[in-house]
């Protein structure tokens, strides 16, 4: 009987923020391999050729090996089911949509049971993952049945509809080029960027400054051409026809030519453009009423449809529609003419990847059906050889013609936005020639659209991206601001809460609002909003989350770094105040100091190049981590004496300590007293333990700019009971 | 009785500055006294008896029918509830016809009073029956149906109350306040700086109740739910009581609340899922229903929201005391009341179910019988002012809320038991924040005070020393308006703001001309303020637009009135004498700012001089010689004179006083064009009126440009074989004169004019011009267009040569057809040292021809 194998997973985490493994959130499981342990990947017949054969991608992971092909050589060779899931999962992750690369895999000391670790851009997507790469490795190794194909395409279509669309997401890369975090606040497209007081929304090509207004009267199209036109703006001119004996004097009025249409049309029906002669425009009439609404005559505006993207003012991007034809060959019937024509382009597609669409000639594709029965044919209708037939006027509108926009037409989209109210703003209007002024060509601006699908412009048909994510997140955010507001990380085995209160009060005296978030509560400013203990992610996370907070303090424990990883991505200060030696989380596989520091360095990992890490001197464990820290460092201490300081401060380095009867802000040889220590109420009851947190948190205020004489004043009035 | 001709003067107007209709009555013989026809005021007062006491109009002491009109128009509009006062009847020069004019707040409104009041005068005068009470109420529905909503109403009387301009977007409730880039956008409460992102996330309860949650605010725990199991599920961990809601509704539909068992919960759930496929399950807060209003980072209002009941007296039934609150005179059908009937529906007759009551239950005395779940005054709720009662830490919450959902303008609702206490003391909590909250409840509450929360809306929008408005310079006159308003641009421009011109040759925002043709009208002024672009508007003012639909503005910081001259289009509208037109030319003066506006007027032309009584502002005289009487007074008690001082122009104020070299203002070709120093002199003054520096009008004054191309039509110089060509579009006596001062001024060997005559004008003026020619020119080409504006082949040229009779300088007349063909046979007989005058009539055709004879060589 053939052995029958499997990966039981012990625990899920979804590491929501930084971790001991990344600085990205990630998923981690715990999963245990069994009696795979004993079989290796050689040992399993058969398994390479079919996994190979299953995800022949697998070939781009190049893993520890560092080269091509590394990973499954390494599954020929030999390797163990924990770090074939990993890649597996990684793997199904990017045939789904959801590019990402990290992954570890890591025994833990209980035999069989490792801890995987993949990047994760979605927690459901990867579970999702996660849960199709154990059974295909166990179909595989099993030599089952596996759809594979099917899988894919399950997990295409979960990563399509929620993770953030590709609008959204080119904006919150844009700002991740420029250090803006991103906290995405619902399962669509609404994303926080920036944190707190400093944080402004997006959701897709809508901003927090597009005013709701402005979009009622986009949503208006007669009052939008009004205002455009009271401003002077060419727009196509019109009117309501009541009956056929008026068309003709309105078509005069209006100028000709002109294009009658329903007034509440779609698809083109009932539609007829670029009439002239009154016989026509009667007809035209006629065709239009019997679609059983109000007739429209319209100045007919020849030319191309085109989108310009305007942001704050400016023309960002802009595409041109392109009108579909085909070349008859006196043999095809244009059902045939249009696939071998117009669908074998490459560019052409069912999903919003694809520039173009598949243009088809079904019943629920009224537009294209409605233009040739204006020309006289049907779908089957067999054109003679060169005899060219319109198929779509305005197809996609994908082309990129940015560069070619007349710095007139320019100017006028963006009037045109301006005058509705909008920040962001697709334009539409029809020009034979983008590069000349409107009025020369009779060009018109025939729309303004609010949140404008911005797709066009990163995945156009001659595959030229604009940056139009940078334009947004510019429009927002002043150069050189990363939306980010001070966050101050305090970490360690004990002594926490206390130097968090200590920074909390210190902050709000330099008069900023503080949100703190500890283990006895959630406080903003002195208001205590949540009692118990909200040292977690959550209680973290909602600091960011607030418009009113100028300055997050927020107490991380060892567990929940474990299990939830951080809830910022990066931090102005770091303030770690012990490691105890003895402290251990054996529910985490964490039982020696140098695992401890492994959890805790992920606080002072995250410090910004201009930040600070605050380390206790007294503390050896926590003092070497300052070679961790991607800014500067500022120790404390109690022992004015310790080796390290001295060190640190001959390096021009800075450091708080307590120097006979005062606290010393010492900035290379230089030295401040900056308080006794007898002015410190109640200084008789406060042990070391207390001394220590307050030296830990000036330094902490020092590291915030916050002044001498407010850091001064808030240790002396400090009250330490609550 | 016949009704001619119907306006509606949508601005100040000759009349005064309401908006007004005007029409033109024809009477016959007999109702040009309605003492000739009997019985009818008997009839008409059976009719209609509360309009008001007739008055004769004019010395003859007739009262015509055309001012029963009037009255009746005024006062249907008046007893239908629209604010107006002002009405009045004129005689015209033509007897039995009277201009008739009515004061409206809603154009549609005054329209059908006046067609009413029609009938209703038909009615007397035919003993017909008139159904007053049907017109007034048609009235009052129609007012109602289109005048401002009460929410939108309280912001705009709080703009106007601050001196905020403001002008409807669209027949709802969305206003623009002020003018050019500086105008703002409020649509019923939503201002144009409320956030679209933060109105959907105010649309979303689950997401909502998170972020507030993150922000500190109590909520009510909950969750959305997947069905109905899952909905009981979640009202288990909740806890009873709960409400069941739909996720994105809105106005309470769909809503259950105080769900406290699993029966009610399915029943909830299936109500919610009526309105949205979401539906979630939260917490059920005991108390009262607040709506706090929060306005910027303000708590404005507040006020506590009962939903629509009656109370048991122990003998009518509910259907009854449901009747007996309705019958209050308070409680109407709509919004324009301070209370809305209490609906008697199927929702009403479910509640009552719920409290084992129905329609025809005689409740006991005292028993509390509730008609709906929700408290929206819309469908019979009430609403007790309570602003002065929330603590402060209630109010805290509020503002957070709105701020963390990122609204400007938000309602805020509250469910707790008091708002003296914190929120944290009682349990309460916000379940929900609006956006376009209704104002109605704290306008005008059924109980307790009504709060200004109009003005706390505008004061967001604008500060107190803000009234949205641009500077706005407006020029009347016969002569020399084109080229002042393009020269007051010009000098506005140089100090630095994007400005918005209009005149008779087309609308130019920024230099850039936007619409051509004759654009000073009112329409073409609005467009001006309207342009997001524009910082200062100068706006060319011309009769026709003023007649035909009043100013497009209510008031303006500069007004120039450069001259008024004899014979531009006298004999229009019943105007018929140039005092007639100096009253139509006045409306500007009369609309300057109180106070701080200044009229420009022209001192050497009495009749504009005598406007300065009319300013309400202060004036500005200019005028060629400082010794003038009007300037010399005016100067001698220490105000503002523009004056020719003698190779400057000069600027002065009690000590103050500025020169600028006539040689630096290119335009006046070192002084010699007498005509255009006036023009100068009117847009240095209105310069100063806007506080220029003297530098920058300096400055402005040197590189002003008046050539073919920027003022085509405008004293236009080329050079041809020696010879100095002048084109011009002078039309009437005066610009001739002015023209002919100027021609003399530049030395010539000989002197020609090449005109035309429109027929259009009044025959005493076509002649008037070659009058004013002939003791100047020496050779004259007189042409005839195809064109004759109605006069018959070679009447024109009959009535221009009439006019040549017995020209002293004359020595040779030709008469040409065809303005091009004129233009021609000039330009064969011109010598080197000659000036030629052309004045031309097609002015874009005839300049490229001339340009191109001229570049031809």
């Amino acid at each position: 009987m053939k052995k029958t194998y499997d990966l039981n997973f012990l625990k899920i985490l979804p590491l929501r923020g930084p971790n001991i493994w990344t600085y990205r959130p990630a998923l981690e499981v715990w999963v245990d391999i069994g009696e795979l342990e004993d079989a290796p990947s050689n040992k399993l017949p058969g398994f390479y050729e079919r996994l190979s054969a299953w995800l022949p991608s697998l070939i781009e992971h190049h893993c520890g090996v560092g080269e091509h092909g590394g990973f499954l050589k390494r599954v020929r060779e030999g390797t163990w089911a924990g770090h074939i899931l990993e890649h597996v999962t990684l793997e199904l992750q990017n045939l789904a949509g959801m590019q990402s690369g990290f992954g570890k895999a890591r025994e833990t000391s209980t035999r069989g049971v490792y801890k995987v670790v993949m990047r994760s851009r979605n927690e459901h997507v990867s579970r999702a993952c996660l849960a199709v790469a154990r059974d295909l490795i166990l179909a595989a190794i099993h030599d089952t049945a596996f759809d594979v194909t099917g899988n894919i395409l399950r997990l295409r279509d979960m990563a399509d509809s929620l993770c953030i669309g590709p609008s959204t997401a080119c904006i919150v890369n844009a700002a991740d080029d420029r250090n803006i975090p991103a906290i995405r606040l619902n399962d669509g497209n609404l994303m926080q960027l920036g944190y707190g007081a400093r944080q402004h929304r997006i959701w897709t090509a809508e901003t927090d400054q597009t005013s709701a207004i402005a979009e009622t009267i986009c949503g208006d199209k007669d009052l939008t051409k009004t205002l455009l036109q009271s401003c002077g703006l060419p727009i196509p001119e019109g009117c309501v026809v009541e009956d056929v004996a008026a068309v003709w004097d309105a078509a005069q009025d209006i100028g000709l030519p002109v294009v009658i249409k329903p007034l509440d049309g779609n698809h083109g029906r009932g539609v007829s453009t670029n009439l002239s002669k009154e016989a026509d425009v009667i007809a035209a009439f006629k065709l239009a009423s019997a679609e059983g609404s109000e007739v429209l005559v319209e100045r007919f505006i020849a030319g191309n449809e085109h989108r310009l993207l305007v942001v704050a003012g400016k023309v960002v991007a802009a595409a041109r529609g392109e009108s579909a034809f085909v070349i008859g060959d006196g043999i095809s019937d244009l059902h045939q003419l249009i696939e071998s024509q117009l669908n074998s382009d490459p560019r052409r597609g069912v999903t919003e990847e694809f520039p173009l669409n598949i243009i088809t000639l079904e019943e629920d594709h009224h537009t294209v059906l409605f233009e040739i029965e204006r020309q006289g044919y049907t779908p089957t209708s067999i054109p003679a050889a060169g005899v060219s037939v319109l198929i779509q006027r305005n197809g996609n509108v994908a082309f990129d013609v940015t560069d070619l926009v007349h710095p007139d037409v320019a100017a006028d989209a963006a009037l045109a936005a301006r005058i509705v109210g909008l920040d962001i703003a697709g334009i539409d209007l029809v020009a034979e020639n983008i590069s000349k002024p409107l009025a020369e060509q009779g060009g018109a601006i025939v729309e303004v659209n609010a949140g404008p699908g911005l797709l066009m412009h990163l995945n156009s048909a001659d595959g030229s991206p604009r940056p139009v994510g940078d334009a947004i997140v510019a429009s927002l955010f002043n150069d050189g601001d990363d939306g980010r507001i001070p966050i101050v990380g305090v970490s360690g085995t004990h002594g926490c809460n206390e130097v968090a209160h200590i920074i909390s009060v210190l902050v709000q005296l330099s008069g900023l609002r503080c949100g703190l978030a500890c283990a006895d509560g959630h406080y903003l400013g002195r208001r205590q909003v949540e009692t118990g203990d909200r040292a977690t992610w959550t209680g973290g996370h909602k600091l960011l989350l607030n418009p009113a907070v100028d300055v997050a303090v927020i107490q991380s424990k060892p567990q929940g770094i474990l299990h939830e990883g951080l809830p910022y991505d990066r931090s102005q200060v770091a303030v770690l105040t012990h490691l105890d030696q003895t402290f251990t989380l054996p529910d985490y596989y964490v039982a020696t100091p140098d695992q401890l520091f492994n959890v805790l360095r992920t606080v002072v990992d995250v410090v910004l190049a201009s930040g600070v890490a605050v380390l206790n001197a007294d503390d050896e464990k926590i003092a070497d981590m300052a070679p961790l820290c991607d800014g500067s460092v500022i120790f404390f201490g109690l022992k004015a004496e310790q080796a390290i300081l001295a060190e640190h401060r001959a390096k021009g380095g800075r450091a708080v300590f307590v120097q006979g009867q005062q606290v010393i802000l010492a900035n290379g040889s230089e030295e401040t007293a900056l308080i006794v220590l007898s002015a410190i109420p109640q200084i008789e009851q406060i042990g070391t333990e207390h001394l220590i947190a307050a030296v830990a948190a000036v330094a902490a205020a020092w590291a915030l700019n916050i002044s001498n004489d407010v850091i001064r004043a808030g240790i002396e009035t400090l009250t330490l009971e609550r | 009785m016949e009704v001619s001709r119907i306006r509606a003067l949508r601005g100040p107007n000759l009349w005064s500055r309401h908006t007004t209709i005007e029409a033109i009555v024809q009477c016959t013989a007999a109702e040009c006294s309605i003492l000739n026809l009997a019985g009818f005021e008997t009839r008409l007062r059976a009719r209609f008896p509360e309009i008001d006491d007739f008055q004769s109009c004019g010395n003859d002491l007739l009262i015509p029918i055309a001012h029963v009109l009037e009255l009746a128009a005024l006062g249907l509009q008046a007893h239908a509830g629209c604010p107006v006062t002002f009405s009045q009847t004129a005689k015209t020069t033509t007897d039995g016809i009277y201009q008739v004019v009515v004061e409206y707040t809603e154009e549609k409104v005054g329209e059908l009073a006046f067609e009413l009041a029609q009938t209703l005068c038909q009615s007397a005068l035919d003993d017909t029956p008139f159904d007053l009470a049907a017109a007034l109420h048609q009235l009052r529905e129609l007012d109602e149906d289109i005048r401002l909503g009460p929410s939108t109403g309280s912001i705009v009387h709080a703009a106007e109350a601050q001196g905020i301009p403001y002008r409807r977007l669209t027949s709802g409730s969305m206003v623009q306040f002020g003018w050019g880039s500086k105008q703002r956008r409020i649509l019923a409460a939503e201002s144009d700086r409320t956030s679209a992102v933060a109105e959907a996330i105010a649309q979303d309860k689950v997401l909502t109740n998170m972020l507030l949650d993150a922000a500190g605010v109590p909520v009510p725990r909950g969750r959305a739910v997947l069905n109905a199991d899952d909905a009981w599920a979640a009202a288990e961990e909740i806890g009873l009581p709960v409400v069941v809601k739909p996720q994105d509704g809105n106005q309470g539909k769909g809503v259950t609340v105080n769900v406290t068992n699993h029966e009610q919960l399915l029943a909830g759930y299936a109500a919610a899922f009526a309105v949205s496929n979401e539906v979630m399950v939260e917490r059920y807060l005991p108390g009262h229903d607040y709506r706090l209003l929060v306005v910027g980072n303000q708590l404005v209002a507040a006020a506590r929201r009962d939903p629509p009941h009656v109370i048991g007296d122990g003998k009518h039934t509910i259907r009854q005391l449901v009747e007996i609150v309705n019958s209050d005179p308070r409680r109407g059908e709509g919004h324009a009341t301070s209370l809305t009937k209490i609906r008697f529906d199927d929702i009403a007759l479910t509640r009552l179910a719920l409290q084992n009551f129905s329609a025809d239950s005689i409740p006991e005395k005292g028993v509390r019988v509730v008609l709906r779940n929700n408290a929206n005054l819309s469908t019979g709720g009430t609403a007790t002012d309570v602003t002065d009662d929330v603590h402060p830490e209630v109010a805290a919450r509020a503002i957070e809320a709105a701020r963390m959902v990122g609204l400007d303008i938000c309602g805020v609702d509250v469910v707790c038991e008091s708002v003296l206490k914190p929120l944290e003391q009682q349990s309460g909590g916000v379940v929900e924040v609006n956006a376009a909250p209704g104002l109605r409840m704290h306008l005008q509450p059924s109980f307790g005070k009504g709060r200004a929360v109009g003005e706390a809306i505008i004061s967001t929008m604008f500060s107190k020393d803000e009234n949205g408005r641009i500077p706005l310079v407006a020029v009347a006159g016969t002569n020399g308006k084109t080229t002042t308003v393009r020269l007051i641009s010009h000098l506005i421009t140089t100090n630095g703001l994007r400005v918005g011109m209009t005149n008779s040759d087309g609308v130019y925002i920024e230099g850039r001309r936007i619409d051509t043709g004759d654009c000073s009208g009112p329409k073409s002024a609005r467009n001006v303020l309207m342009h997001p672009n524009v910082d200062a508007a100068v706006l060319e003012t011309a009769r026709g637009g003023l007649l035909r639909e009043g100013l497009a503005f209510d008031r303006c910081d500069v007004a120039v009135v450069t001259n008024m001259g004899a014979g531009d289009h006298l004999g229009l509208n019943y105007i018929s004498t140039v005092e007639d037109l100096a009253v139509l030319k006045r409306v500007i003066v009369e609309n300057v700012t109180p106070k701080r506006g200044i009229a420009v007027l022209n001192a050497e032309d009495p009749i504009v001089a005598d406007m300065a009584s009319s300013c309400p502002g202060t004036v500005t005289f200019f005028a060629n010689d400082a010794r003038h009487p009007v300037m010399r007074t005016h100067q001698a008690r220490g105000l503002r004179v523009v004056y020719v001082d003698k190779d400057a122009i000069a600027i002065a104020e009690g000590k103050f006083k500025h020169r600028f070299p006539l040689a630096d203002i290119p335009l006046t070709q070192n002084g010699a064009i007498g005509f255009q120093i006036e023009n100068a002199m009117a847009s240095i003054a209105a310069a100063w009126a806007l506080n220029i520096e003297p530098a920058i009008i300096q400055k402005g004054l040197a590189n002003f440009i008046n050539d073919a191309a920027t003022a085509p039509g405008r004293f236009n110089q080329f050079s041809y074989h020696g010879a100095t060509l002048i084109a011009d579009y002078g039309h009437n006596p005066d610009a001739i004169i002015a023209l002919v001062k100027a021609v003399k001024n530049l030395p010539a060997k000989r002197r020609l004019v090449v005109i035309s005559g429109a027929g259009d004008r009044r025959d005493q003026d076509i002649r008037q011009q070659t009058e004013i020619l002939g003791d100047a020119f020496d050779e004259v080409i007189l042409y005839q267009d195809q064109c004759q504006r109605g006069r018959a082949d070679g009447e024109v040229l009959d009535l221009l040569r009439q006019g040549l009779r017995g020209a002293k300088q004359v020595k040779n007349t030709q008469e040409i057809t065809g303005e091009f063909l004129a233009i021609d046979t000039a330009l064969a007989q011109v010598k080197a040292g000659d000036v030629c005058l052309i004045l031309i009539d097609q002015v874009d055709e005839a300049l490229a021809h001339i340009a191109q004879r001229v570049a031809a060589g």
